[in-house]
């Protein structure tokens, strides 16, 4: 890891509590009012602002660091992973662990998948739509779209119908389910880990 | 076709030669230069080391892998 790499690192960190607090005080800024705000305010907000962009600046090339730096990649993704190698055992025994994880998350990768391409709703149709008299309709669909495209005006939802049950997709943001995969990444990873040490020492 | 070969067991004498050297285990890791918990692994039997590791052993007890680790068929 290149020096400036880590004197960068540790601007980062150790400057997250004052852009906390920097940010709550340029959030409490938008919420006063005009008419009652001084010049020094206004300043000091501009100043905010400023060391706010800096801040998400550095954010931008410390990420762009961690997939192009192998060595960064290590001493950064290792520590917030608790990740151990101190010798060969602890080495043979994160590659374990490793393949663990890669493999539940390919599992929750594909589940996710076969969620988001999933559709099924249970729907009441006016007795005039409806088709030999029934009024009950149940719609199963599966496609996915590779590129986010603009919903057409599908002609079954322009029909008056009350829905019963239904399910279009994942109810998650695509934020929450990359946030949630990091998460189940190191969960799983140190689970993983945790249970082979328990597996060795039941051997003995 | 070809039978399945039988599985071995690995035994040692880790322990046997730490005592007689009258060293505790976290005393023999830092001269070979591994973890604590790998000593205890290996004199309990559940992890085998590296050959390498298997020569460091040997050669700071200043004997044969052979009389440190042997090895016999799983029943």
């Amino acid at each position: 890891m290149k020096r400036w790499d880590s004197i960068l690192l540790k601007v980062f960190l150790y400057g997250l509590p004052a852009v906390i607090i920097l940010a709550i005080f340029s959030y409490s800024y938008g919420l006063g009012k005009h008419s009652q705000i001084s010049d020094k305010l206004t300043l000091l907000n501009g100043f905010v602002g400023l060391t706010l962009a800096l801040w998400m600046l550095l954010l931008i090339y410390l990420n762009i660091r961690l997939m192009f730096s192998g060595s960064f990649r290590n001493k950064v993704l290792a520590r917030i992973t608790f990740i151990k190698e101190a010798d060969e055992r602890e080495v043979m025994l994160t590659g374990k662990a490793t393949k663990t994880t890669f493999l539940t998350s390919l599992a929750i990768l594909i589940f996710l998948f076969f969620l988001s391409c999933f559709q099924v709703s249970f729907y009441r149709v006016p007795p005039e739509k409806a088709i030999d008299g029934k009024t009950r309709v149940v719609s199963l669909n599966f496609g996915f779209n590779l590129l986010k495209a603009s919903r057409k005006g599908n002609p079954d939802e322009t029909m008056q119908k009350t829905d019963i049950f239904s399910y279009t997709r994942l109810p998650l943001s695509s934020t929450g389910v990359i946030l949630l995969l990091i998460l189940w990444q190191i969960i799983s990873y140190n689970f993983s880990m945790q249970r082979l040490i328990k597996d060795e020492h039941r051997l003995r | 076709m070809s039978k399945c070969p039988p599985r071995l067991k690995m035994t040692n004498r880790l322990h046997v030669l730490r005592a007689e050297h009258r060293l505790t285990q976290e005393q023999l890791a830092r001269e070979i230069g591994v973890t604590r918990a790998t000593i205890g692994a290996i004199e309990g039997g559940g992890y085998n080391p590296s050959l390498e590791l298997a020569f460091r052993l040997a050669r700071f007890f200043n004997t044969e892998i052979n009389a440190i680790f042997s090895v016999e068929e799983e029943k």
